[in-house]
């Protein structure tokens, strides 16, 4: 999967300035990059950013706009978008940047006609792309979910324009049923499975081990910069250090930890205590350990099943082996992975292995049924909130014509990921349910 | 020579409305008949109204015609459909009195200034230059005109099914008009066939009613014409309250309507005879309604329903004939027959005239312009079925905005455009003129995007700019609509605001329903005033949502495409769309935006073409 080294975001109208001063507490002067660190609206941090206030017209689209270059990992991408969007910002529609930037005079008339091929390819590529992701299973689940729901509507409407006709007695059981039923199933794909956040927020790895034995220095291997302090003192690391990498097509929310020391001192201890539920709750386990101690073992907090299914062991300072010919044997160890962080050898290998543990996550999970993106899941929001309100009604015998309001909204919410269903689709099937007609 | 402002071809329920609307905004009209006795026939059911056209109806009404009125003043039975539904969806209905309809009408135009009543059958059309300028007529008479409304229903090329039995004519005992399609075709407007059918007529004194469901009117009518906004003198335009041309009093002594069912022995007819109707041995190429099939289609197409239900409908009260809706067929008259002694209460029933499927040509209405105006052919207007729409209702309102856009286009002043957040006769227009229609169109209530906004009863608060700006009320009822609409707005405001027991009367209504107890003098209003706030109180947060939808698409409702556009030209456009949008021209973005097959990016990209020649001219 091929990503670019910085994504850049831009939220451009009139509320720029203040999205920006959400978000970072401050409103940067404008064109003066900024760095600081982006924490999504539950506070989480999500990425060190370079934000960018552009005060219209002087800015691309000629609008007030705030302009964020992050980390070109799409999921962090994706993770920003999700929060821009929580904090009431809209995804623009293909080609609107240009045509607005046109549309306020920031480009000359000679370039329209440039303009209007840019649109019609990115919508192009967007369709494309859309269509793709609509013939594997979200499509055939969403269009499950329209054809149920079009199931119940085609029933109010028959019954609110054609009230004459010998309709079967209204059945609010068979409403409240299909939309429950549609309401979970909206839950589900919204939720979606452990496998879509895991793409979403990235595979939860944790570095673990006695100290000092090159934790830190191979989450900055793995990183690709110096991330982590790395000292020969072991305790150096404290607190959680996270980041984010791509390791095949896996995204890694990868983590590194304070060392695990057998006879902890009691300031030590509080950080021990924090590592052990990380180590709960993580995908991945990367266990190190120095392959230069012949008593290594792996640390007994990791000695149970839950921990040794997701653990891959690391001997690092594999070059520190070489000026004795002897292979070392590891009694508890057989499967170690033989590494260096300072040099880098046998990176390869454990990135191979990691990806391979990694690919576990997906298998039953139809790689396409979850890659729910921001837009998927605005859709599915709105949609959920009106199956809602139409259960609601449902319970309190509101008129039939309010609850097919709401049933609207929910098709054009559903719409807007399986594109629109038009109103002679929705007559035609009316028509060929009921007899209808005098 | 004769020489009119506007001609109106046809006087069925458009042409009626538009020669009407024509001579009331100040042209002087011609409205020429086959056949004068025939005015404003019901051909079908003789009924006005039901849902979604019942709103059409007083929509019409708030535009000064003249269909709501004719229908409270001949109506024989009222029915107010759908009341538990809710109130945005509750639309009036009434049985009326065939014969009285038709008279009342023809007296209306007679006294009509400005209108001039002909029988001539138009033969021909001519045109000038590209425009029309007049029409020829089987009485060797020419008539000529600045613009011309064409209203001709099912008569072009009209072919009855009875069976294998075939009649030329647009209605049973009617004529064909049989050479104005050809010179509409030789002005380069494209012709389609479409198909309907209509029930047989039954002898009322060889029905059995005891053995059928009496169906009553409502106790209370609801009426179509805002009559608490009319005063004596304006009540029915041209007639004054000394006049008494009507038999009795609106909404008094109503009729019943009966209902049966067929059986299984009735299935077992149409299915054996299925050969020998005219719909399914494959003699009929016109396209019929989904919504309005056949007898033959309900047992082929739902063979898992054992029995459908039938109504029996008086025609009048001075007849003994009944409409049995619910049984269009195309099946040979024997067949019928026998289909109809099957039937409970029908045993020994008398057929005064048979069933039959009628094929007649269309001009699909994606050649026209909102205004109806032809694209082809300047000054020519089309109403009614012959743009592909089914009902009386439809029609009358195709007639409406094509009889005062014809006198438009004569004074130089701008179209009437009802848009589609303002009322169904919107919706109507710009879905004819924007997608088309395949079969003949009907309304209904899930057409409108805004249905919530379209209660009936708010028809003459919605329409009320447009009916001034067209003069087409008479200051006195535009007065009092206007305080009518005052009057709600203060009430709505109260409610919201005074308070009873800790909570606003708003309040009060959204949780406990409009039968909650009212401030004492809120009760004094008029039942139109109070039902009118209820109704915006009650469905307040709704109605809110749909005016945000409104306001949200306004946007590209504004923005003007010129029909001249090169739509091939335009870089970056998809071919198809190009070819769509040059076909349809559409008048604004939002009607582009309608159309099947432009995608959002089209539209984004014709924004950025509208932009840049506004840019361009300004330089
Ligand atoms: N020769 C060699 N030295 C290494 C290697 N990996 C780490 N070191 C060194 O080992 C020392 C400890 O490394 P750290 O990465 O800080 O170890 P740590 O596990 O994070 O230690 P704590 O955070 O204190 O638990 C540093 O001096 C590193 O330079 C390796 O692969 N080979
Ligand atoms: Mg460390």
């Amino acid at each position: 999967m091929g990503t670019s080294a910085i994504a850049l975001l831009r939220v451009s109208g009139g509320d720029g300035a203040k999205v920006a001063q959400n978000i970072f507490g401050t409103t940067p002067p404008p064109r003066v990059a900024q760095h600081g660190d982006y924490h999504e609206r539950g506070g989480g941090l999500i990425d060190d950013v370079l934000f960018t206030f552009f005060r219209g017209p002087h800015s691309y689209t000629g609008e007030d706009s705030l302009e964020i270059s992050c980390h070109g990992n799409p999921f962090i991408a994706q993770k920003i978008l999700e929060d821009l969007i929580a904090r009431g910002c809209r995804l623009a529609e293909p080609g609107e940047f240009t045509k607005r930037a046109f549309l306020n005079g920031r480009m000359d008339l000679s370039q329209a006609e440039a303009v209007m091929d840019l649109i019609s390819a990115r919508s192009e590529r967007a369709l494309a792309a859309a269509n793709r992701q609509l013939r594997g299973s979200l499509g055939k689940q969403m269009g499950a979910l329209v054809d149920r729901l079009l199931g119940v509507i085609v029933r109010v409407e028959a019954y609110i324009d054609f009230p004459e006709e010998d309709l079967p007695p209204e059945d609010r059981g068979f409403f409240l049923r299909e939309l429950s039923s549609l309401a979970s199933d909206t839950d589900r794909l919204l939720a979606t499975s452990h496998y879509g956040e895991l793409l979403r927020d990235g595979i939860k790895t944790v570095i673990v081990g006695a100290p000092n034995v090159g934790k830190s220095s191979l989450l900055n291997r793995l990183v690709g910069r110096e991330r982590a302090l790395v000292s020969p003192e072991p305790g150096t690391t404290r607190d959680f250090i996270e980041e984010r990498i791509l390791v095949g097509p896996h995204c890694l929310r990868i983590i590194d930890t304070a060392g695990l020391n057998p006879s902890p001192a009691p300031l030590e201890k509080l950080g021990m205590e924090k590592t052990v539920e990380c180590i709960e709750e993580a995908d991945l386990l990367l266990v190190v350990l120095d392959s230069n101690d012949l008593c290594a073992s792996v640390p007994h907090e990791l000695n149970n099943d839950a921990a040794r299914d997701k653990s891959l062991i690391i001997l690092n300072k594999n070059d520190l082996i070489h000026n004795n010919s002897t292979v070392r044997q590891f009694p508890y160890v057989p499967h170690g992975i033989s590494v260096s962080a300072l040099t880098g050898s046998g990176i390869e290998t454990l990135v191979e292995a990691i990806s391979a543990h990694a690919d576990r996550f997906r298998d039953g999970n139809d790689e396409e049924s979850v890659a729910i993106n921001a837009r998927h899941s605005s859709a599915l929001k709105i949609s959920r909130d009106c199956l809602n309100a139409a259960l609601i009604k449902l319970d309190v015998n509101t008129p039939m014509e309010l609850l097919a309001s709401d049933l609207r909204q929910i098709l054009a919410a559903y719409g807007e990921i399986v594109g629109k269903v038009n109103n002679e689709e929705m007559l035609d099937r009316l028509f060929s349910t009921f007899c209808i007609g005098k | 020579m004769f020489q009119f402002d506007v001609i109106v071809c046809g006087a069925g329920h458009a042409g009626v409305e538009a020669a009407l609307a024509a001579s009331r905004v100040g042209a002087s009209t011609l409205l020429l008949t086959g056949n004068i006795d025939t005015i404003a026939q019901m051909s079908c059911n003789p009924a006005i109204g039901g849902q979604a056209k019942g709103q059409i109806v007083r929509e019409i009404d708030a535009l000064g015609g003249e269909m709501a009125i004719n229908a409270d003043l001949t109506g024989i039975q009222f029915r107010l459909l759908n009341e538990t539904k809710g109130l945005a969806v509750q639309s009036p209905r009434a049985q009326c009195d065939k014969k009285a309809y038709q008279f009342r009408l023809k007296h209306t135009l007679e006294l009509q200034p400005n209108l001039q009543i002909f029988q001539a059958t138009v033969t021909k059309l001519i045109f000038d230059q590209g425009k029309v300028v007049g029409c020829k007529t089987n009485l060797d008479l020419d008539f000529y005109c600045r613009t011309l409304v064409v209203t001709t229903g099912t008569f072009l090329r009209g072919l009855m099914h009875i069976g294998q039995n075939k009649n030329e004519g647009g209605r049973l005992g009617d004529f064909a008009a049989k050479t104005l399609s050809q010179s509409l075709l030789d002005a380069g407007i494209e012709l389609r066939r479409l198909k309907t059918g209509t029930p047989p007529r039954l002898l009322g004194r060889t029905l059995n009613f005891n053995k059928m469901a009496e169906q009553k009117g409502d106790t209370v009518p609801t009426f179509f014409a805002f009559h608490d906004t009319r005063q004596s003198g304006d009540l029915f335009h041209v007639e004054r309250t000394d006049e008494n041309r009507l038999g009795w009093r609106p909404g008094c002594e109503q009729v019943s309507c009966w209902m049966t069912y067929t059986t299984p022995e009735t299935a077992d007819i149409v299915r054996s005879n299925l050969h020998l109707s005219a719909l399914y041995g494959g003699h009929i190429e016109g396209v019929g309604p989904r919504y309005c099939p056949s007898i033959e289609d309900k047992f082929v197409r739902f063979s898992d329903k054992p029995r459908h239900l039938l109504f029996l409908e008086p025609e009048g009260r001075t007849t003994n004939e009944f409409y049995v809706n619910g049984l269009s067929t195309s099946l040979p008259f024997v067949t019928q027959h026998k289909m109809i002694r099957s039937v409970p209460g029908l045993e020994s029933a008398e057929i005064l005239r048979p069933a039959y499927a009628v094929e007649y040509d269309f001009a699909p209405p994606t050649q026209l312009f909102p205004s109806l105006e032809s694209k082809k052919v300047e000054n020519l207007f089309f109403a009614g079925q012959i743009n592909g729409t089914s009902g009386y209702e439809e029609a009358a309102a195709q007639g409406l905005v094509a009889g005062v856009n014809a006198a438009n286009k004569v004074r130089n002043a701008a179209p009437l455009i009802i848009k589609r957040h303002e009322g169904y006769i919107g919706v109507l227009i710009d879905d004819l003129v924007s997608k088309g229609t395949n079969e003949p169109y009907r309304m209904f209530t899930s057409r409108a995007e805004h249905r919530l906004l379209f209660n009936h009863g708010s028809a003459e608060l919605r329409l009320i700019e447009h009916a001034v700006d067209q003069g087409l009320l008479t200051y006195n009822r535009i007065d009092k609509i206007r305080s009518k609409q005052n009057r709600i707005l203060q009430w709505v405001d109260r409610l919201e605001q005074n308070r009873n027991n800790g909570s606003t009367w708003g309040e009060i209504i959204r949780r406990e329903g409009i039968q909650t107890s009212l401030p004492e003098e809120f009760k004094k209003e008029s039942k139109p005033i109070r039902d009118e706030t209820l109704y915006r109180v009650s469905y307040q947060g709704y109605l809110m949502r749909e005016h945000r939808q409104v306001e949200k698409l306004s946007q590209i409702e504004k923005i003007k495409l010129n029909s001249d556009f090169n739509y091939m030209s335009i870089s970056g456009l998809r071919k198809e769309s190009a070819q769509k949008l040059s076909e349809i021209k559409p008048m604004t973005l939002g009607q582009a935006s309608r159309i099947s097959g432009v995608s959002p990016a089209d539209i984004s990209i014709l924004m950025v073409w509208v932009e840049s020649g506004r840019g361009l001219r300004a330089q």
